[in-house]
């Protein structure tokens, strides 16, 4: 519990810190989505009811900070976590490179879920171009930042939750 | 047994969400209790957080260039980087307050229908264009309350939190502003591309309109007053099937180096 409130913890401080500290940063055109490496782990490697819980918190935060329409990230975000779940005994993450991948797929798969609802509820085709341009690069940084993230994890839990 | 259980609240949450998303009355209701508290919390963060960020931001864009310097005549140096900095930090402050008097210019005009605020975050996704500023419902803002600076337009307020308020950018794809070209007989409404340059529709191939010239909201839009400068048209394509010409506008404000905003309490 204590390792989920903090894995979650650091989620939400980095997606605050990367929403005010960072904007100074020119991150226009990649701008990572530091809510997924938290649910792709909690998803894969903590139990469930923790990982839900991680994704339904990162999806709301994630819309607090940004002018998503209401429901939109929390719809992503909860999707993805049902689809690692199922993908948890197909797909086997055991390193940080395979971890990063399923983040930046995670991330693509986020881009195409906006796009589909955006279309199929509300009809909205302006965004489109707005979202395609960006998923390919937004999904290649959050790769990236994830083998930081998995890295801290990991040691983390090495130090503090007697993980070897 | 466990994980069925999970399913079916994952997939309770996505109905919800779904139900927020189509705007189904009884869902935002409870939704947005949900988010206001979520706000509550990271309110007070961001706006703690986004103090460093003007610190940073000045180290990031003064101090990393000198960085690269020759370490020889270290003691020099270090004394020569003291004065640049004191210089670089005078010169800032310089430029704040050149911003701020043209804010309080500004105010003075107006005094009891403008509020000042300090731009403490952005989106954190780059899908859309906004900002996130640090006054809120408390200071009496409230959505479609329009934003700017002493160079012009930058959006309009949509969301407000007990102490931070959301603008969306004017060239957020889902901005739409009334605009008319200064001096000319032409209107069109100026859209926001999700890039830089914005795009100026529903201007006829015969309108009068060149490049240069620089663009007012109208006031039609019951949301933007009438008067405010927007952006300057940069191109103009008159050769494409259609009635209507493609223009390009650059806005007046950087919206990724804004410090300080004003809203225009209605």
């Amino acid at each position: 519990m204590t390792r989920v409130a903090l894995y979650l913890a650091i989620g939400l401080v980095l997606t605050i810190l990367e929403c005010s500290l960072f904007s100074f940063l020119p991150t226009e055109f990649f701008k990572p989505d530091l809510g997924i490496p938290f649910v792709i782990y909690t998803a894969f490697f903590l139990n469930p009811f923790a990982a839900l819980a991680t994704s339904t918190i990162v999806g709301l935060m994630q819309e607090v900070l940004s002018c998503t329409p209401a429901g939109s990230m929390l719809f992503t975000k909860v999707s993805i976590f049902i689809i690692a779940l199922f993908m948890k005994n197909k797909l086997y993450i055991d390193s940080r490179y395979s971890f990063s991948l399923a983040c930046s797929g995670a991330v693509l798969v986020e881009s195409f879920l906006f796009l589909t609802i955006s279309l199929v509820i509300q009809g909205e085709s302006r965004d489109i171009g707005n979202v395609m341009f960006y998923a390919v690069p937004n999904a290649i940084v959050t790769g990236f930042l994830s083998l930081l993230v998995f890295s801290l994890i990991e040691s983390l839990n090495v130090k503090y939750f007697d993980r070897h | 047994m466990k994980n069925s259980a999970v399913i079916i609240i994952a997939i309770a949450i996505l109905a919800i969400s779904f139900f927020v998303f189509t705007s189904t009355p009884l869902f935002i209701r409870g939704y947005t209790v949900a988010k206001t508290g979520l706000g509550e919390i990271s309110g007070p963060l961001l706006r703690i957080a986004g103090k460093p960020a003007d610190g940073i931001r000045y180290v990031f864009q003064n101090y990393f260039n000198l960085v690269g310097t020759k370490k020889e005549n270290t003691d020099l140096r270090k004394k020569l980087d003291a004065y640049l900095l004191e210089y670089q930090r005078l010169s800032e402050l310089e430029q704040e307050n050149k911003r701020l008097k043209a804010i309080l210019g500004l105010m003075e005009q107006r005094p009891k229908t403008m509020v000042a605020a300090h731009v403490v975050g952005e989106d954190v996704k780059n899908w859309f264009r906004c900002l996130i500023i640090d006054k809120g419902r408390s200071s009496g803002l409230a959505p479609k309350m329009p934003v700017i600076t002493p160079k012009g337009l930058v959006g309009q307020v949509v969301e407000c939190d007990r102490w931070v308020t959301k603008v969306m950018v004017i060239n957020d794809t889902n901005s739409s502003v009334d605009v008319y070209v200064e001096g000319r007989n032409s209107r069109g409404i100026l859209e926001g591309t999700g890039q830089n340059p914005l795009k100026l529709k529903y201007i006829r191939k015969n309108d009068e309109i060149e490049v240069g010239d620089k663009l007012i909201t109208s006031g039609k839009d019951g949301i933007y007053p009438k008067g405010l400068a927007t952006g300057i048209v940069t191109t103009i394509n008159r050769n494409k099937p259609g009635i209507f010409a493609e223009v390009e506008v650059v806005p007046f404000n950087n919206f990724t180096r804004l410090e300080e905003v004003l809203i225009i309490k209605k």
